[in-house]
């Protein structure tokens, strides 16, 4: 299978204005196949746009180096970059020039003209669906279809390989099942290979042909996805939002030991909103039990005869949310 | 390449969408311009016939003329062609003259010249006027030679023209050395125009005998040489005019002395002469000094009437100006508006050429710029693209500053007025020139400041320096210091073209050369900023 991008030992450190360095992306290899949907599932802050900055040619790497296509990003970032189109996480969209307007400059910087721009154009306006408002100013646009025509416009030099980092943040359902939708259908439609960058689990789920989890600048496991839940075994998760109160160490420990298939247990504690608030979210207790369906009833009681208050119980069968926490002992989402 | 000029299109486009950068660019300097226009030049049409308005006309006077030697004119045997014909000798007459005091002994004594340049030039100069003929013989001062029959003002040109006012109020004149330094001076726009007093000025208004045929005396036409040329700015038509005027009065006012001598001469040479040949007077018998004493007591003002009835015909002075044709004197708001107009231009354009640059950061925060890197298109086509974008919309907008400008002033003046001048070729010389020094002052200001927060702080501090160093707020700052500002060199080199002057290299040279060094080290610098 032919790899489209192929990157090695990439590494970025950032300078900080105090003079103080923060190391985004500590060395990391990765290969996306030629026509696969790939995920980079992390957290906030995990590295997920410094990479795609990279193996775009956008930032230098302070290390390493990648290839797309078999051209060299950073020795030769022309041929490189024919290859690529780009969907930015932010809206990068000129906010005072039309959709079109904005679509045609920045076909033009793809070296497109004429009839072949105008037909491109109208092309891509129709597949995001937004004809009637092509002529609207984009400062004028809701977020979904900023987003839409910030889509489009990566697809103007009809890549072979697209990068999207985060291309459904801070948007409504709808618009968000239509990218996602998008996403499928360039895939099936144009063969296109896609690197797709999401910090929600159910995104990667449902698009990738394989995830690379990331976190603190590393991708800490990288598979399919089941090769990926079979690294958390079979276990079911078990979680319990219960009130604002401690809960004894004991109370766990006695819990794992008394109740069959229970292998683990994490408690994250209520996190104060604020000083001055006595208001404080919930906490969360997560249960790792083989059959947790089974192994249900008796936790509750066992809580319930502690006295914690359960305001929310959910099983989850193994996902890769349950990877994440397995693999840092943190919930994607915090 | 073509990358590059797309880029700068679309920055030209986005320049002239925005609304509020439109009434920044535009709106408020030629606001700001028309009000200071007619808070200072009034709104008053053409205004020529007021004084003040045409006080202290800067004239450069030269004086070439290396006067006559009385001698040339009063020794007889060079002057007379034909004295051989005269039936007496001439040395006796001489000696005659120089028995009473008079004759050519006394005056090549005084190694007397008679110079009417010295006159014309210390007139213009305001100077205090001396004899004409600085004889020491009494009875002949050719000063006292007038025409009283004249208005006393006619004396230094036309009446209107110095009313109420002395000829030091409507010229400020300067003697210079020579000719062409004072028509490269007019040239320059320095002087309104230069009156040249060529060699045998005097020679030519000294009035030649020469006996006819009959052997009766006649004045000589004047020759070809020594007219008085007034070299004039062609911007300056009214200017000129005045001065013509009153050069031609000046020097009529010489030429009817010339006249009046030379008549008189005329007649009493003729007199004694037909009497000698009609035998009436025996020369044996003639009392030479007593006739002598009589002629010496002929007084200038006996002559008076025949000096004011002679106008002569002789053209005297010539005027070295090329064709006005439609071109007039500019009317007092045009030439308010066009040093106003020209700095607000360029000082507004400086914000555009420092925020054209600055909007970098914008592209940045939109990621648009981040877009553009990660097309394939070179950073050093985006770097071009983006400052030739800037460059030719601070060129548009200073022509089309200038353009609603020259609109204004002839809605204010009543008719179309074309305040920059008509050299449109130099005209769009020296704003491209501009435009590379204002946008290349940008480069270099936001490749210099570290944060776009430095340079919305250092930017209008710079431009608001330049713009006082270069006269923008209205008071003018010694030229030394102003020279610092390109705004100096901007508006200097607009009021030359308007004044129809095309000697603006000098400012060419300046506004390019710190154009092309603030580009090139403002890139250079500017460069890190695609860097992210
Ligand atoms: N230009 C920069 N200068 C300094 N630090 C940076 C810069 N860009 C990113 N970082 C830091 O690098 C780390 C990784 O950031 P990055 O944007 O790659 O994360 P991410 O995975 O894309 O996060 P998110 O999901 O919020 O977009 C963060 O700690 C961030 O603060
Ligand atoms: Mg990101």
């Amino acid at each position: 299978m032919r790899l489209m991008v192929e990157a090695r030992n990439l590494r970025k450190t950032y300078k900080r204005h105090d003079g103080s360095t923060i190391e985004a992306v500590k060395g990391v290899d990765l290969e996306i196949r030629q026509g696969e949907i790939f995920s980079l599932l992390g957290p906030n802050g995990a590295g997920k746009t410094t990479t795609i900055s990279m193996i775009s040619g956008l930032v230098e790497p302070t290390e390493g180096d990648a290839s797309i296509g078999g051209f060299s990003i950073t020795k030769q970032p022309m041929d490189a970059k024919r290859l690529m189109g780009f969907v930015p996480q932010e809206i990068a969209l000129y906010p005072d020039l039309s959709a079109r307007q904005n679509l045609a400059f920045f076909g033009r910087m793809y070296g497109l003209a004429g009839k072949t721009l105008s037909r491109r154009v109208d092309e891509l306006v129709e597949f995001v669906d937004l004809s009637d408002r092509q002529n609207d100013r984009i400062d004028t646009f809701s977020g979904g279809m900023k987003r839409r025509i910030n889509l489009a416009a990566g697809l103007l030099n009809s890549p072979p390989l697209i990068y999207m980092d985060e291309p459904t943040v801070g948007i409504d359902p709808q618009s968000r099942r239509r990218i996602l939708d998008t996403v499928k259908l360039l895939r099936e439609e144009e063969g296109m290979t896609v690197l797709y960058t999401t910090h929600l689990m159910e995104e990667a789920q449902e698009l990738s042909d394989r995830v690379g989890i990331m976190d603190h600048g590393e991708i800490i496991a990288m598979g399919t996805q089941a090769e990926l839940t079979q690294q958390v075994g079979e276990e079911d998760r078990l979680e319990f939002t219960i009130g604002a109160q401690e809960v004894a160490e004991a109370l766990l420990e006695r819990i794992q030991q008394e109740t069959v298939g229970v292998t683990r247990i994490l408690h994250n504690p209520p996190e104060q909103l604020s000083d001055e608030s006595s208001e404080s979210t919930p906490s969360r207790l997560t249960v790792f039990a083989k059959r947790g369906r089974t192994a249900l009833p008796q936790i509750i009681q066992n809580l319930d005869a502690a006295g914690v208050e359960i305001q929310s119980v959910a099983v989850r069968e193994p996902d890769l949310e349950a990877v994440f926490l397995a693999l840092t002992g943190r919930a994607l989402r915090d | 390449m073509r990358k590059i000029l797309v880029f700068a299109s679309k920055e030209l486009y986005t320049a002239f969408r925005d609304r509020n950068l439109m009434l920044l660019m535009f709106a408020t300097p030629l606001v700001l311009s028309t009000i200071i226009g007619l808070a200072f030049g009034g709104i008053g049409g053409n205004g020529d016939s007021e004084l003040p308005d045409f006080a202290d006309i800067p004239v450069a006077v030269v004086n070439l003329d290396e006067g006559v030697d009385t001698q040339e004119v009063i020794t007889l045997p060079d002057q007379f062609a034909n004295l051989d014909a005269l039936p007496f000798d001439p040395g006796d007459l001489a000696s005659a003259f120089n028995q009473a005091g008079l004759g050519p002994d006394q005056l090549s004594q005084d190694g007397t010249t008679l110079n009417f340049g010295d006159q014309l030039a210390a007139i213009l100069l305001s100077q205090p006027v001396e004899g004409t003929g600085t004889t020491t013989t009494e009875g002949f001062d050719l000063a006292e030679l007038g025409c009283s029959l004249l208005d006393e003002s006619e004396t230094i040109g036309p009446s209107s023209l110095a009313a109420g006012g002395t000829l030091d109020d409507l010229l400020d004149a300067t003697s210079v050395d020579s000719a062409d330094q004072a028509r490269a001076a007019v040239d320059n726009g320095d002087f309104a125009a230069a009156v040249i007093i060529p060699p045998g000025f005097s020679r030519r208004i000294m009035p030649h005998f020469a006996f006819d045929g009959d052997l009766r005396l006649r004045t000589q036409p004047p020759g070809e040489d020594g007219a008085v040329e007034v070299y004039a700015n062609n911007g300056r038509p009214i200017s000129a005019r005045i001065l013509h005027s009153l050069v031609a009065g000046i020097v009529n006012q010489f030429v009817r002395v010339s006249v009046a001598i030379g008549a008189t001469l005329e007649t009493s040479v003729n007199t004694l002469a037909s009497s000698i040949l009609r035998g009436d007077i025996d020369l044996s018998t003639v009392d030479l000094p007593a006739s002598v004493a009589a002629l010496q007591e002929l007084d200038a003002t006996v002559l008076e009437p025949l000096g004011c009835l002679i106008t002569p015909g002789a053209n005297n002075i010539t005027v070295a100006q090329p064709p006005l044709e439609h071109i007039q004197e500019a009317p007092r708001f045009a030439r308010t508006i066009v040093p106003i107009g020209a700095s607000q231009a360029v000082f507004f354009a400086l914000f555009t050429g420092v925020f054209g640059i600055h909007s970098i950061y914008e592209e940045r925060k939109y990621w648009t710029l981040q877009r553009l890197i990660v097309s394939p298109t070179p950073r050093i086509f985006l770097l071009a693209g983006k400052l030739l974008g800037n460059l030719v919309t601070v060129f548009l907008q200073i022509l089309i500053l200038l353009a609603a400008l020259t609109l204004i002033a002839s809605v204010v003046i009543g008719q179309p007025t074309l305040i920059w001048g008509t050299n449109f070729a130099a005209i769009i010389i020296v704003t491209l020139a501009l435009a590379l020094c204002v946008s290349g002052l940008g480069v270099f200001v936001v490749g210099l400041a570290k944060t776009p927060e430095q340079v919305n702080l250092f930017g209008p501090m710079i431009n608001i320096s330049l713009a006082v160093l270069g006269g923008a707020f209205g008071f003018a700052l010694p030229e030394q210091a102003a020279r610092f500002s390109l705004i100096y060199w901007g508006v200097d080199a607009f009021m030359q073209l308007a004044n129809a002057q095309t000697d603006v290299a000098v400012n060419l040279l300046v506004l390019f050369g710190q154009g092309i060094l603030l580009f090139l080290v403002g890139a250079w610098l500017f460069k890190r900023r695609l860097d992210l």
